[in-house]
């Protein structure tokens, strides 16, 4: 029994080959979609191995990129030179009228008590890898688990929401941008407090999805997050309405939005490290407001 | 083991290429796919088991750095090896207008299946995944296609190189 086995598997070796190699992809993509942890080892461990691989190249594109930017386009630097000037005087000017904004802002910020929402800390990375698929949307960044980074984790830039991070290896993370088809958003609309889902549609292209007929948005409006979702604070910039769809029947009308962050140029990223906590309960408040009114008198 | 380290290697190098400065396009959807390419040039010069295993191994990579969860081209790449080989002995492989068209159809062959794998593993479907197919999957094609004629001459050098090589490790060891 066991040589008419043997010679079968002679015979037949590619297509059982085949068969096989199919089938370990297959229940590959099933341990994945029900996320075992063996999986995820093994997806670190060969993220470590070829991240190097990516950091290299993308530090030699941008050693080139500048000697490029330094060098070579020095011609046109006088002409340059004279039109920052006055871009420069122009900002200064900007400059002064935002920092008196911020002044207010902060002050505001603090009498609201927005403070505390805000995570503890923030982790700089540096985007070295796009991915390299069409369909999706993603970049490598390089920190890991071993800077404290997690799966799930907010990732913004100072112009605003960029994604969260999807894959974490000991020195090198995955985030899933918010343009991809699986990013799902909870947002407002800044000028209405209309409340929506933004979803990611295409390159550099969102959809502000369930937001309710009802409400009156308008092209230029900025979205912003909600931070109902648990991972990204309220007021982060999300993107701005480029076109509102109303048309066909239904409760909800659909828009498409073009993010802060031009995603396809981002080079650094910050992540917030600590999530926000969840808006307070009003039970809770109570609580905390008696908890602080008979602990005052003890600390006197 | 030579013969499957190098041309992983290649392959882990053009994935890196493509994530990095092929991603620096100022258009990203004209980006081609090189390590598709990659691979279609082992289904018609490597043998079944070395190649199909380059070809896996080259597809877990890529779902490594992409942003899906399901690890899809771990499934497609030996796929996409295994019915390219069908076709290698009964093609001629080395004209123009063949290496296009075989690519070509090859990628959208590829992005059909993986919209049909999204769609199948997703509860709610990807309304906003289908206008991709002509938004970023046929100029991607259409591109990869186009540099097939370059590339491949480029990856039968080197495969001959390594022929040669190994030959002369094997005389050398009588």
């Amino acid at each position: 029994m066991s040589i008419r086995a043997l010679s079968f598997f002679r015979r037949y070796h590619i297509p059982t080959f085949i068969i096989a190699l199919l089938l370990f992809g297959l229940v590959l993509m099933s341990l994945r979609v029900k996320q075992r942890p063996g999986v995820a080892f093994f997806d670190a461990l060969f993220m470590e191995l070829t991240s190097p691989v990516q950091k290299a190249a993308t530090f030699v594109i941008k050693t080139i990129h500048g000697v490029f930017q330094h060098y070579v386009f020095l011609v046109h630097l006088e002409k340059e030179n004279g039109l920052l000037k006055r871009r420069m005087a122009e900002l200064q000017e900007e400059n002064h009228q935002m920092k008196e904004r911020v002044m207010a802002n902060d002050r505001l910020l603090k009498l609201l008590q927005f403070r505390e929402k805000m995570p503890a800390s923030m982790i700089a990375a540096q985007v070295i890898g796009q991915d390299p698929t069409s369909w999706f949307k993603s970049v490598t960044i390089n920190k890991g688990e071993g800077d404290g980074v997690q799966k799930g984790m907010a990732v913004i830039s100072p112009e605003g929401v960029v994604g969260q991070i999807f894959k974490t290896s000991p020195h090198y993370a995955t985030v899933l941008l918010m343009t991809d088809y699986n990013s799902a958003i909870d947002a407002i609309v800044q000028r209405t407090r209309a409340k929506a889902i933004v979803e990611g549609k295409e390159e550099n292209r969102c959809q502000l999805k369930y937001l309710l007929r009802t409400e009156e948005v308008v092209v230029g409006d900025v979205v912003i997050t909600s931070g109902l979702g648990g991972v990204f604070p309220k007021g982060l910039m999300v993107g701005e309405i480029r076109s509102v769809d109303k048309k066909g029947h239904g409760v909800f009308q659909y828009a498409d939005l073009v993010p802060g962050v031009d995603l396809t140029k981002l080079e650094e990223v910050l992540i917030l490290s600590a999530s926000p906590p969840p808006p307070p309960q009003p039970e809770e408040k109570e609580k905390k407001a008696k908890k602080t009114s008979a602990g005052s008198p003890k600390k006197k | 083991m030579k013969r499957f380290l190098y041309p992983f290697f290649a392959g882990l190098l053009l994935l890196t290429f493509q994530a990095t400065l092929l991603a620096s396009l100022p258009v990203n959807r004209i980006r081609p796919d090189v390590v598709l390419i990659l691979i279609l040039f082992l289904g018609f010069s490597y043998p079944t088991v070395l190649g199909g295993l380059i070809a896996f191994s080259l597809g877990f990579l890529l779902d490594l750095f992409s942003g899906n969860a399901f690890g899809l081209y771990t499934f497609t790449r030996p796929l996409i090896f295994f019915v390219a080989q069908l076709f290698r002995s009964h093609f001629y492989w080395k004209g123009f207008s063949f290496q296009f068209l075989f690519v070509f159809i090859f990628a959208l062959l590829e992005g059909g299946l993986i919209l049909l794998l999204v769609s199948g593993l997703n509860p709610s479907p990807f309304r906003n995944l289908y206008s991709s197919v002509i938004i970023d999957l046929l100029p991607q094609s259409i591109v990869t296609g186009l540099i097939t004629p370059i590339l491949f001459p480029l990856f039968e050098k080197g495969s001959l190189f390594l022929v040669t090589k190994l030959r002369v490790a094997i005389k050398r060891q009588g």
